[in-house]
């Protein structure tokens, strides 16, 4: 969400921190996931100062068949800052599809999102993500 | 249209389908990705998906961060306190089960503290001393200790004999019934404060047949009404007023010489 390990980490703590203390004054919230929904908040708070991505027309590409080994090739760390310069809420939709711990339901909960936007995001995530392999680790076979 | 927006629906859907097949548990979710199974754009998507995963896993925790979860009280469990467990509906109904049982219990060792052979008899010779008319009697204007002999000659009742401390006192009216367990009960109705006088057999030991004695006088209470019991040659005698035991009292202690 935040490609800064240093930011993550505060963030982390400072979640782990107030829900800690919800749960010792017996006052935590009743709906489902709302620590995550308060962390991706305080992320994109801890952003909003940042310098922002110039909004520019990106690249897509269909999915490629062997896209697995482009992926091999790249360090999560690139990844990581790729995800979050991306745009909210396609930022938060990435991350939390990526962590592979929630499925489509949870997401839409979390990211308050409708299944249409998210499928959109995703989808166009995708192609984006290919592109950028592709530039990245041009395939041989590909012109 | 019905069928584009399902289309559209279903293509929604493979978009956001899960990476690994152990969050397949959404029905909807599930028949999407079976229809599309075969589809090589759906397997080149659960490659890149998968792989990405993959990547994703790779970026390790930092040790800080790490610590929070080999802490056993990560989030120290909240107290419950004495309000939030009382509030709770299953203890109070089972508080309130358990108070009304033992309040039974109370009650029914309470009640028979003070129990005697022939006390059952004489609690419900109350409730008839309660129901009683004076019409239900025959007349008769004596004084209680007399009525002794009329009980034997007339009814065949031996030892219905009437305590020194009420024979004395002038009668109103008296008869003899059976009750539900056909003993015979002889009734008297006194002047003196509208008291009834109730002579019955004394309980006897079921095996032996002997009578359950019991010494002086044993007070019982029923609906408003208190008797004075005991127990004499095998036949109980019970004055009985409508009031409580201070009311009795005064009838029971001997008389001065």
């Amino acid at each position: 969400m935040l490609g800064d390990s240093r930011k993550a980490q505060e963030i982390f703590h400072a979640t782990l921190r107030e829900a800690a203390g919800r749960a010792a004054r017996g006052d935590l919230p009743e709906e489902d996931f709302w620590l995550f929904r308060d962390a991706r908040w305080r992320c994109l708070e801890a952003t909003k100062s940042d310098l922002q991505p110039e909004s520019i027309e990106m690249d897509e590409r269909d999915v490629a068949p062997d896209s697995e080994s482009q992926v091999q090739h790249l360090d999560p760390l690139q990844l990581a800052i790729w995800i979050s310069a991306a745009p909210d809420p396609q930022r938060s939709a990435l991350a939390l599809f990526y962590l592979d711990e929630f499925d489509y339901q949870e997401i839409l909960d979390i990211a308050e999102l409708k299944l249409s936007e998210l499928s959109r995001l995703l989808a166009t995530g995708r192609r984006q993500l290919q592109a950028w392999l592709d530039s990245k680790f041009p395939q041989p076979n590909k012109v | 249209m019905k069928l584009l927006s399902s289309m559209r629906r279903q293509r929604a859907l493979l978009n956001c389908a899960p990476i690994t097949a152990r969050q397949l548990a959404d029905r909807r979710m599930r028949s999407a990705v079976s229809r599309a199974d075969n589809s090589a754009e759906f397997v080149d998507q659960q490659n890149f998906d998968r792989a990405l995963a993959r990547l994703v896993r790779l970026i390790s925790i930092p040790a800080e961060s790490a610590e929070w979860f080999s802490e056993k009280d990560l989030v120290p469990a909240s107290k419950r306190t004495w309000k939030s467990m009382v509030r709770n509906p299953a203890v109070l109904a089972i508080s309130t089960a358990v108070v009304v049982i033992a309040g039974v219990f109370v009650f029914n060792f309470v009640s028979h503290l003070n129990d005697f052979p022939g006390s059952a008899t004489a609690r419900k010779l109350l409730g008839v001393a309660g129901s009683t008319r004076s019409v239900m009697l025959d007349p008769v204007n004596a004084e209680a200790g007399t009525l002794s002999d009329l009980f034997f000659m007339k009814h065949g009742l031996e030892h219905y004999d009437i305590p020194e401390e009420f024979a004395d006192f002038d009668t109103i009216g008296c008869r003899v019934f059976e009750d539900d367990e056909s003993r015979r009960i002889a009734q008297i109705w006194l002047s003196e404060k509208r008291m009834q006088l109730f002579l019955f057999p004394a309980e006897r030991d079921s095996k032996s047949g002997a009578v359950l004695q019991f010494p002086g006088w044993r007070y019982v209470h029923q609906e408003g009404w208190t008797g004075a019991v005991t127990e004499h040659s095998g036949v109980c005698f019970m004055a009985a007023i409508r009031g409580g035991e201070k009311d009795l009292a005064p009838y029971l202690t001997p008389p001065k010489e």
